[in-house]
């Protein structure tokens, strides 16, 4: 039997290539979180005031248009990163002028889906104020029994 | 070997007996115990036992040819099953009811096994050594045939095809009429809950028989040298090739019988893809009973298969009642194929050839 | 001239295999009646798909352990590192890399397993990785089923079954589909051809020439050779043998999570069932052998399994009215390849070994009239 002798350099290797792949992970954990935004065009009411729905808004990601928001109606954009970068084009009254404004928000990580108020977003307020988690309406309990595996699925009808 | 260091006997025995088996024997003395606490009618769970042992048996016995003859484990089971299903659909096609209707299935199937068995074994005389993923792969290839042929064949018989286009046969077929529960229902015996198929049992016994009769005949015997010691068996003048020829028909008639016994108390015929999943229960059954790749015995497949049996129709029983939570196909996945791969990978066993 | 009739004759005995297929796909493509573009664009979209996960099998082969139907196991490391990745709401290439990474440590383990397992069953190394494969197709139904979402955390609701625990029959991966396929993708033709896939293919093709060479990689080849002549050359063989197990398991689930995210969605119990069973046929469609395969024969057997693969079925369907016959034919047609060459396989090493017992006797022969 060969003496297994403790070979710095491999060892030195093996932990770098291991930290290495942790490192990407990391990275790829803080670049690749997916979002979806949900942009409201809506009335909100809060103790520190009331924003009013904006007669028109859209907003474009990324150059594309992703929604057309009258009052009281609600786009959605989905994302990748930490942050998102959109355009706002308002029309406040009809035939009015348009005016663009860019934003770039932090997406908070703990959350799948974020609404983004777009009144209180425009008039300035506070992240508390204009963006809230998304909950999505739980399913309704039914009772199908999905049908679970057996030991070896033979059914080889199908795609590959 | 073992009786050197060992000074114990009762360890020697459990070496002999093998841990994973005392085990899953453990498991299921639990199973039986625990039973009465969950309020499991234990009447019933043992009729449960005692049925599903008398429709595997024989399908398990048909390892035993193969095993002594040095052919291995006969993953290629799925081609004795198709010989019987053939035999199955041909009788009923021709019309015969009843318990009729069973031994004509069998006669037909006979024939058949007869000689996909033959072909079987050339093929496996030309591959010695890579018998066992060979025969699965045959099994399947066999398997897949059929699942065409099922659909091309000429099968008229209302009872037996796809009620809209009239023909191609369905993928379960009720027995009923036929031979459904034909030698369960011979002497039944009911004492309240416990239900014993007699005739099963007993066309079981009588088959166990034979065979144990038979592998003390001369042919008998040298079937078990081939299998131990193909070298020495050749230069005791016996043709190897023949008797292994002659093992691997064995294996697929009783195979082609033990379907029909199945079929019998299961009280339907399931064609298409059902022979794919039926070679493992039947190789892991007799591995759990005792035997190794290159030794099994009678008993062994009389252990095997009940423990197997007890396993699978006790554990979704009581486990849904212990932690509702029905685990039993994952435990069945595992102690099966578990106790295939311990049988592979016993260093003893590697047959020197 | 004789001698080059001779190898027309040994040429076709090995490859017939692929000249079957080659048969009976020029038999069945214009019964099919498919467009050209159409299968063009099919056939690109499958060797994305498949060709990494059958690479996975070659190096193996490479160590004289024959087709490893243990890369199922990798296949399901690779599922399980996607059920995170799902869970953890990471999406497009980033999650792709990101499973990649999460499914090492799996592969690794479940590789260790497989290969310790197989050098206690030296000889019989196919039949026990099969078995491998059901045994931890258990174990995975034991994780995913009962330990997700009970034991180990899944937040979503979404892959969770109702009740509370166990994971859905089907995984969505909307979120990374096809996004490694579309990130350099060029039209070619109407078939899109998924650039960066193949740039990721054709290097792992590379590692695969390079690894060949190495230390590592000519011990594998003379484990591959003779066992004991090896071993009696100071290789270690039991390691050899298991490091190519883990390297194939590593690869087979980085294969699978390519596949899965062409899919686009993964049926969480039986994608992994068959994949072990296409992937060797594909590679023996393509001419390979139990001991001898190499990168061509990966190519041409993706290429033409597949072509019988789309074809089979509405072939199936023009010769007998029944699309179903199709159906079971290419699966008729997979079993059959691999027993197939399992037997041939078989045959030949026998032959090889009567042919060197035979060679033995008359060398002793010789000697004992030499004595004389």
């Amino acid at each position: 039997m060969k003496t297994k002798k403790f070979n710095a350099r491999i060892w030195a290797c093996r932990i770098g290539a291991v930290l290495l792949l942790l490192a990407i992970a990391a990275v790829m954990l803080v670049i690749g979180r997916g979002h979806t935004v949900y942009f409201d065009n809506k009335t909100l009411e809060t103790e520190s005031g009331t924003y009013e729905a904006i007669r028109k808004i859209t907003v474009n990601v990324g150059g594309e248009r992703v929604a057309k928001l009258g009052a009281k109606e609600r786009g959605m954009a989905t994302t990748i990163g930490q942050s998102i970068t959109f355009e706002l084009v308002i029309q406040r009254e009809k035939n009015g002028d348009e005016e663009t404004v860019e934003y770039t928000l932090k997406l908070p990580y703990s959350m799948d889906g974020i609404i983004v108020n777009l009144p209180a977003l425009l008039e300035g307020q506070p992240e508390e104020v204009y963006l809230s988690e998304f909950i999505p309406a739980p399913e309704p309990v039914t009772e199908e029994d999905e049908e679970l595996p057996g030991e070896d699925e033979m059914d080889m009808v199908g795609d590959i | 070997m073992s009786e050197v260091k060992t000074k114990n006997k009762f360890a020697d025995m459990i070496r002999s007996f093998g841990l994973p088996r005392l085990i899953i024997a453990g498991f299921l003395l639990l199973l039986f115990i625990a039973a009465p606490f969950t309020g499991v009618n234990l009447g019933t769970q043992i009729t449960n036992t005692i049925n599903r042992f008398s429709w595997n048996a024989v399908l398990v016995l048909a390892m035993v040819p193969m095993v002594h003859s040095g052919c291995g484990l006969n993953f290629g089971l799925p081609l004795g099953i198709i010989s019987g299903l053939l035999g199955a659909t041909i009788s009923m096609e021709m019309g015969f009811s009843g318990p009729v209707s069973f031994i004509m299935a069998a006669l037909i199937a006979t024939p058949f096994a007869l000689i996909f068995g033959s072909g079987y074994g050339t093929l496996l005389n030309k591959i010695k050594g890579g018998e066992m993923m060979i025969a699965t792969y045959v099994g399947f290839s066999a398997v897949s045939v059929m699942c065409i042929m099922w659909l091309l064949l000429p099968y008229h018989s209302p009872n037996m095809v796809w009620g809209m286009a009239g023909k191609g046969l369905r993928t379960t077929i009720s027995l009923e009429g036929y031979y459904d529960k034909a030698l369960a229902n011979f002497l039944q015996i009911r004492l309240g809950s416990l239900v014993i198929p007699t005739g099963s049992l007993l066309f079981f016994a009588l088959l166990a028989f034979l065979m144990w009769a038979f592998l003390h005949t001369k042919t008998g015997t040298a079937m078990t040298a081939v299998g131990s010691n193909p070298t020495f068996a050749r230069a005791a003048g016996i043709n190897v090739d023949k008797i292994r020829m002659l093992s691997v028909v064995m294996s697929t008639w009783l195979a082609a019988i033990g379907i029909l016994v199945y079929e019998q108390g299961f009280g339907f015929v399931q064609l298409y893809n059902a022979p794919f999943t039926m070679a493992l229960p039947a190789v892991s059954a007799i591995l759990i009973g005792g035997a190794t790749v290159n030794k099994a015995s009678i008993t062994n497949v009389i252990i095997g298969t009940f423990l197997f049996q007890g396993i699978v129709t006790m554990t979704p029983t009581v486990m849904n009642a212990i932690i509702r939570m029905d685990m039993s196909e994952v435990i069945r996945i595992i102690v099966s194929n578990g106790m295939i791969l311990y049988a592979l990978t016993r260093k003893s066993e590697v047959t020197k050839r | 001239m004789k001698k080059n009739s001779f190898n027309l004759g040994e040429f076709l005995k090995n490859n017939s295999v692929p000249i079957m297929f080659i048969v009976i796909c020029s038999i069945c493509i214009p019964l099919a009646g498919y467009s050209p573009a159409y299968l063009l664009n099919e056939i690109v979209t499958r060797m994305g798909r498949n060709i990494f996960l059958i690479l996975s099998l070659l190096i193996p082969i490479m160590a004289g352990m024959g087709l490893n139907f243990g890369m199922t196991l990798g296949a399901m490391a690779g599922e399980i590192a996607l059920i995170f990745v799902a869970d953890l709401q990471i999406w497009g290439i980033p999650g792709i890399v990101l499973a990649m990474i999460i499914s090492i440590p799996f592969s690794v383990m479940l590789g260790l397993l497989c290969g310790k397992i197989l050098n206690m069953a030296k000889g019989r190394e196919m039949v026990t990785s099969y078995i491998i494969s059901y045994f931890i197709n258990g174990v995975y139904q034991l994780v995913v089923l009962y330990m997700m979402g009970a034991l180990i955390p899944i937040a979503h609701s979404t892959i969770k079954l109702p009740r509370g625990y166990g994971i859905r029959n089907t995984v969505s991966l909307l979120s990374m589909r096809q996004s490694l396929d579309n990130a350099l993708a060029i039209r070619v033709f109407g078939a899109k051809i998924p650039l960066l896939t193949f740039a990721i293919i054709a290097l792992m093709c590379l590692g695969i020439i390079w690894f060949r060479r190495t230390k590592l990689g000519q011990d594998m080849r003379a484990v591959g050779q003779d066992m004991e002549v090896a071993r009696d050359a100071g290789i270690n063989v039991e390691r050899t043998r298991l490091i190519s197990i883990v390297i194939s398991t590593v690869l087979a689930g980085f294969g699978m999570i390519i596949y899965l995210q062409n899919m686009g969605n993964m049926s969480t119990y039986s994608s992994h069932t068959q994949i072990g069973m296409f992937c060797i046929a594909a590679l023996l469609v393509g001419g390979a052998s139990v001991d001898k395969a190499s990168i061509g024969n990966v190519f041409l057997g993706v290429i033409l399994f597949h072509l019988m693969f789309i074809v089979a079925p509405n072939a199936g369907a023009k010769i007998t009215g029944d699309s179903m016959i199709g159906e079971y034919f290419r699966v008729f047609v997979s079993y059959g390849v691999i027993t197939l060459a399992l037997v041939m396989y078989e045959v030949k090493k026998r032959r090889a070994k009567a042919g060197m017992g035979r060679q033995l006797a008359a060398e002793q022969q010789m000697e004992g009239k030499n004595e004389d």
